[in-house]
């Protein structure tokens, strides 16, 4: 307030003034970003019946990230997953990955989007391999689906990084569920690709296995700096990365983060998500327990912001 | 990804498809050839025992002016090689090119009376034609004298003191005629009753090989002796054309004799088929009218148009071969409808395999796809795998189709490639589809599919124009020429419009029916009717393809029954009217009480109803009328089984008249005197229409009496015409009691319908019925199987959840049927009714008289029996094709199948 009255604010102001700020480039909402989603909207339409997956999600995430996102099942975790990994097409919104712009892909920018930028790998451990390749042959398939020279040394390499070295030239069926997501995630690296994209990849395992697979991730993203999202219920692995995101109702709701404290324990901060036109999601639990419906009162603070029911209004009305 | 890779994966599905591809690349490149060969049988069946002067060509040429006048072998030469070069091409494919038979020329003079013999006197009425009849040198034997020298002229002839300078011809008769007319070796006979010639009968010959028809059989003037025993009076004429030599050419000539110049340009019967018969006919007529254009006549002045005789062509060819092709009409339009929809249903089990195969490979595709893999690396990969399917299979069939003897159409090539082509089409469209997008965002959990308005519209507009289709063909009927033009597609296509028309229909109108058994099920206590029908109202687990499959291979089932049974009842109609009774035996004179007798003791001869036919003469005029004596009480009981119609005898009345039944043109005399045997009087106590069947086809001009009415009018029964009643008459037995007299004509009724159905194509199409009703139902059980094999996952995983509720096995698979039976069913009713109605929806397309001894085929013989079984069995194999799936895909373990998809 103390600057308002600044006379210098309050002169107007030149015309160069006003071209040199109209010019000045502002940036933009995580315009820095790996992974953008903005107000990022997903409608199925099915024979007039409309199912909203994502409700104006924003989501941003750096590069060489690893971070979690969890949700109950049915809050759109997958379909952001799938728009991510540009199997789905938003309806509305911003969604870039890697300064790709996932909504105004032509379906060839979309192929060539699959084979360089992202790798996946999904929960079933007999999707995300073909039974009747071998693992070195799994891992080979995305180069030659690209049209690249399918060097058996890069699949052998991936595999020997991801500790399966041993599987290579087994089928899926002869090697274990933990064993086949790992190569799995060798598929998924195969391309080189800048961000994977993983879905409850340890959902099927037990937790030994889950470690393990969850290790092999890890490892991806930091020997090879590749970005990477995981989708989980599982909370061994939801805990041990540096910021969880929770999705609730296509909306990002939550954020936790994580950071070692000066002791050596890791310290999780969990935060509501304050969107960039400001709307923000309160805990059900918090709205439950005061008993918050349709309106609360807002009262601005020093440092912070007062949330109150509102209690007078109901009684006004009662 | 390699499609030989998918190809090992997927063994199963791709031996499935590869051997329908087989077998159906195999039917349809070999049936049509085993068509074509049978049609091209019939025809040369009846070519074979056509004469040759019917099939030949004959070009004949009676010269007036004397520039037309042939003196010489060269003339003729000359002529035959420009009919020959003037001949289209078409028939100059077919003409007979074995050394010696390529066809001939002569010269005859026409009805050359003998009007005396040299020194002798003769018997009256002879006529002794002289001709010259190209390559007979090498054809006859003479037995007796010398062959025909030059022609000479004599001075004077005695006892004809008239003739002066008269030409005389050397000639020579063959040995039946010299013997029949008395004409010994050495005769000279004065020809011609003006300007006469003479001929001197130097030789006498026989035919070194009578059975050369393809020569004689336009020469039998010289070989046989024609009789003619001219009106009121008892002489014979005797007609023969004798033989002379070459050398007599330059003194033929048409202004003393009526002269005869023709050429004979062979065909060779083996050469005409069905497919270039068309060809001939038209080569044919164009022959015609270049002969009526004046060919082979330079003319310079108007003396001249009228003098110069025309040339004629003679020939049955065109006409025999027309009549021939519109009997192949029908059965080709028949072949072109059971082919028809034996191509479709193929196609639809192949399309079903296809799909079965895209299905299994689904999983792995889309995963490549999801993984970067362009839709065309998907397309070419799915594509290339059942190419690689399908390809060799068809190649193998095509192959194997050449162990069957007959001519290659076009069908034969393209049917197989078709088949390559739709396949590998279809799967490419599939694939295309099924992945064009790496994610399948269809949320049928969230709402069920509903059909738009555009695509209800468009199944109206589907039935709309079937039904006004075969509206039209039966109003209207067949628009273009379908003996000249062949199988009109338009036939072809109502019947296929109808069967996808109905297909809708039944496709719509399913869960209708449907609803009331669920209702009615829902209110019983077990729970797997109720469930199993649930799931077969749910429109989900109709797939159109098993539909459209199962309906037109019942219908085409049914329609041939139909059309079976029909000809079949026709045939034997036809046969029963031809003898009247099991067996009938026709005097020309009074058949004997002992040879009565000796038939009575024929194997398997019951009865003997005697009767007497002649013709009456009516008052004393010259009216005539067919009288047959009759005991009708008798001859119904004998057919009372048999679909023939015989009336009631007529009421007796006082004697001596007698009762007849009279055709309705007689039936204006209330009182009617007819001679026969002897002078009768009839009283008029019935009318008969539609002739007597087995006795009289005439339906005008009939008399009916009491088989004893010559005996009431004062004589003796008579007895010429013996109608038999029996089981499995011999007719060889029959024909050895009569004695084997030549005067008695015994029929029997296995006879008559062996010479109805012997008509050629009938077996055709008999045979080919049946082989493509086999080749329905298996396809049929094929369809439901497969369909229930793609479905087989989802389905497994219904009745796993329902068995961890306690389903057992048994009640399991039940429901699996109970799921597949009402589609089954209700197809099948609607394939039936299909079946069933297209007779008449074709009706006037196809005319089946030409199969049935030409008698019209007015109704269709819609016996239910046979169609409904046939409706039934196919059913039945379907349904336990169901059954069997089920009881197989039972075996599996819970928690495998409770895994499958997760």
């Amino acid at each position: 307030m103390n600057e308002l009255d600044t006379p210098t604010e309050l002169d107007t102001p030149t015309l160069s003034e006003l071209e040199a700020r109209a010019t000045h480039e502002r940036p933009a909402f995580g315009e820095h970003a790996h992974i953008l989603c903005d107000n990022l909207v997903r409608i199925y339409k099915t024979e007039g019946v409309e199912v909203v997956a994502l409700q104006g999600l924003d989501l941003l995430i750096e590069k060489g990230e690893l971070i979690a996102i969890v949700g109950a099942s049915g809050s759109g975790k997958s379909t952001l997953l799938n728009v991510l990994s540009g199997l789905d097409v938003p309806t509305a919104g911003v969604a870039r990955v890697a300064g790709t712009d996932l909504l105004a892909m032509t379906a060839r920018d979309r192929l060539r989007y699959r084979r360089e930028v992202v790798g996946f790998i999904w929960q079933q451990t007999a999707r995300n391999l073909l039974p009747y390749l071998t693992a070195r042959e799994n891992a080979q398939l995305p180069l030659r689906l690209a049209g690249k020279r399918a060097r058996t040394s890069r699949a052998d390499e991936l595999l020997e990084l991801l500790g399966v070295g041993h599987c290579a030239g087994r089928k899926p069926n002869e090697i274990s569920g933990g064993e086949q997501q790992r190569v799995a995630i060798a598929v998924a690296l195969a391309n080189s690709p800048q961000v994977i994209l993983a879905d409850e990849p340890t959902g099927e395992l037990d937790s030994e296995n889950s470690e393990q697979v969850f290790a092999a991730l890890r490892q991806a993203n930091r020997e090879l700096g590749v970005t990477c999202v995981v989708v989980t219920h599982d909370t061994l692995v939801s805990e041990q990365v540096d910021r969880t995101v929770g999705i609730r109702d296509g909306r990002t709701s939550s954020e936790t983060l994580r950071r070692a404290s000066s002791d050596g324990n890791i310290i999780a901060e969990e935060y509501a998500v304050l969107d960039r036109v400001g709307r923000l999601q309160l805990p059900r639990d918090f709205t439950n327990a005061l008993d918050m419906e349709r309106r609360v009162r807002l009262e601005l603070e020093r440092d912070h912001i007062g949330v109150w029911p509102d209690k007078a209004r109901s009684e006004d009305t009662e | 990804m390699n499609p030989l890779l998918l190809l090992r994966v997927h063994r199963g599905a791709v031996a499935v498809l590869a051997l329908l591809a087989l077998s159906a690349s195999l039917l349809i490149a070999a049936l049509p050839r085993g068509f074509e060969a049978s049609y091209d049988d019939a025809l040369h069946g009846i070519l074979d025992v056509t004469s040759a002067n019917v099939t030949d060509l004959t070009i004949s040429l009676e010269p007036r002016a004397a520039e037309q006048h042939l003196t010489s072998m060269a003339g003729f030469q000359k002529k035959d090689r420009e009919w020959r070069e003037a001949l289209p091409s078409s028939v100059t494919s077919v003409l007979q090119t074995r050394r010696g038979r390529e066809g001939h020329f002569a010269a005859k003079t026409i009805g050359t009376p003998v009007a005396g013999r040299v020194g002798v006197d003769g018997p009256p009425q002879q006529y002794v034609n002289v001709g010259w009849v190209s390559g007979t040198e090498k054809r006859v034997r003479y037995v007796q004298g010398t062959p025909p020298g030059p022609p000479g002229v004599v001075a004077r002839v005695p006892g004809y003191p008239d003739l002066q300078n008269v030409k005389r011809f050397d000639i020579a008769l063959v040995k039946d005629a010299a013997e029949k007319m008395g004409i010994p070796v050495g005769t000279t006979l004065v020809l011609g009753n003006s300007r006469s010639i003479l001929g001197r009968v130097t030789g006498v010959f026989e035919p070194v090989d009578a059975s050369d028809h393809g020569f004689w059989d336009h020469n039998l003037d010289v070989l046989k002796v024609s009789i003619r025993r001219t009106a009121g009076s008892d002489i014979e004429e005797q007609r023969i054309t004798g033989l002379t030599d070459v050398g007599s050419l330059s003194m033929l000539n048409g202004q003393d004799r009526d002269l005869m110049y023709s050429w004979v340009i062979a065909i060779d019967p083996s050469a005409v088929d069905t497919r270039n018969a068309p060809s001939v006919i038209q080569g044919v007529t164009d022959f015609q009218s270049y002969l009526d254009k004046g060919a082979g006549r330079v003319l310079a002045t108007y003396a001249e148009i009228a003098q110069y005789a025309p040339y004629f062509l003679a020939t049955g060819l065109g006409d025999l071969l027309t009549d021939f092709l519109r009997r192949l009409a029908t059965a080709q339009a028949l072949m072109f409808l059971i082919l028809g929809g034996l191509a479709t249903v193929a196609t639809g089990v192949i399309a079903l395999a296809v799909q079965l195969l895209s299905e299994r490979m689904r999983p792995g595709l889309a995963l490549a796809r999801a993984r970067g893999a362009s839709l065309g690396q998907v397309v070419r990969v799915g594509a290339g795998t059942v190419a690689l399917a399908v390809v060799p299979a068809v190649l193998v069939g095509y192959g194997l189709s050449y162990l069957l003897s007959g001519p290659v159409t076009p069908i034969v090539h393209l049917g197989p490639l078709v088949i390559v082509v739709i396949t590998i089409v279809f799967a490419a469209a599939r694939l295309a589809f099924t992945h064009r997008k790496p994610l399948q965002d269809r949320r049928d959990d969230v709402a069920i599919r509903r059909s738009s308005p555009r695509r209800t519209a468009l199944e109206l507009l589907i039935v709309v124009l079937a039904l006004g289709g075969s509206y039209l063909l039966r109003t209207r009927g067949l628009a273009t020429e379908v003996a000249a033009q062949g199988a009109d597609p338009y036939l072809m296509l109502v019947p296929a419009a109808l069967t996808v028309a109905v297909a809708l229909i039944t496709l719509r109108c399913y869960p209708y029916p449907l609803r009331l058994i669920v209702w009615l099920a829902a209110r019983a206590r077990p729970a797997v009717p109720f469930v199993g029908l649930t799931l077969a109202a749910r429109a989900r687990s109709v797939t159109a393809l098993p539909v459209l499959i199962l309906l037109p291979a019942l219908a085409v089932s049914v329609y041939g029954a139909v059309v079976a049974g029909t000809l079949d009842s026709a045939q034997r109609l036809t046969a029963w009217q031809a003898t009247g009774a099991d067996a009938r035996v026709d005097g020309q004179a009074e058949i004997p009480d002992d040879v009565i007798e000796k038939i009575r003791q024929v194997p398997g001869v019951r009865s003997i109803v005697p009767a007497d036919k002649g013709t009456a003469q009516i008052g004393y005029g010259g009216r005539s009328a067919i009288a047959v004596a009759i005991d009708l009480d008798a001859y119904r009981r004998i057919v009372a089984d048999l679909p023939l119609d015989v009336p009631p005898p007529a009421p007796g009345v006082a004697a001596p008249a007698i009762p007849a039944l009279l055709s309705p043109d007689l039936a204006i005399h209330d009182t009617l005197d007819i001679g026969w045997h002897v002078r009768m009087k009839l009283v008029k106590r019935g009318v008969i229409t539609g002739g007597l069947p087995g006795l009289s086809f005439a339906e005008s001009n009939l008399i009916v009496l009491p088989y004893d009415a010559a005996k009431r009018a004062g004589l003796r029964t008579y007895t010429n015409t013996l109608l038999i009643d029996g089981e499995n008459i011999d007719g060889a037995k029959l024909r050895a009691a009569t004695g084997n007299r030549p005067d008695f004509l015994v029929s029997t009724f296995g006879e008559a319908l062996n010479r109805v159905t012997k008509s050629p194509l009938t077996n055709t199409i008999n045979g080919s019925f049946l082989l493509v009703t086999i080749a329905l139902a298996v396809y049929a059980l094929l369809t439901v199987v497969i369909a229930l094999v793609v479905g087989a996952t989802d389905r497994a995983r219904a009745l796993s959840y329902l068995r961890t509720l306690g389903l057992s096995e048994r009640q399991a698979a039940g429901l699996t049927v109970l799921e597949i039976t009402p589609l089954i069913v209700l197809t099948a009713c609607a394939g039936l009714l299909l079946g069933l109605a297209l007779p008449s929806a074709l009706g006037p397309g196809l005319d089946l008289s030409v199969y049935t001894g030409d008698q019209p085929v007015r109704t269709y013989d819609l016996s239910l029996t046979t169609p409904a079984l046939l409706a039934a069995g196919l059913s039945a194999m379907a349904i336990a094709g169901a059954y069997l799936h089920a009881m197989i895909g039972g075996r599996r373990s819970l928690g495998s199948i409770l895994r499958v998809g997760e």
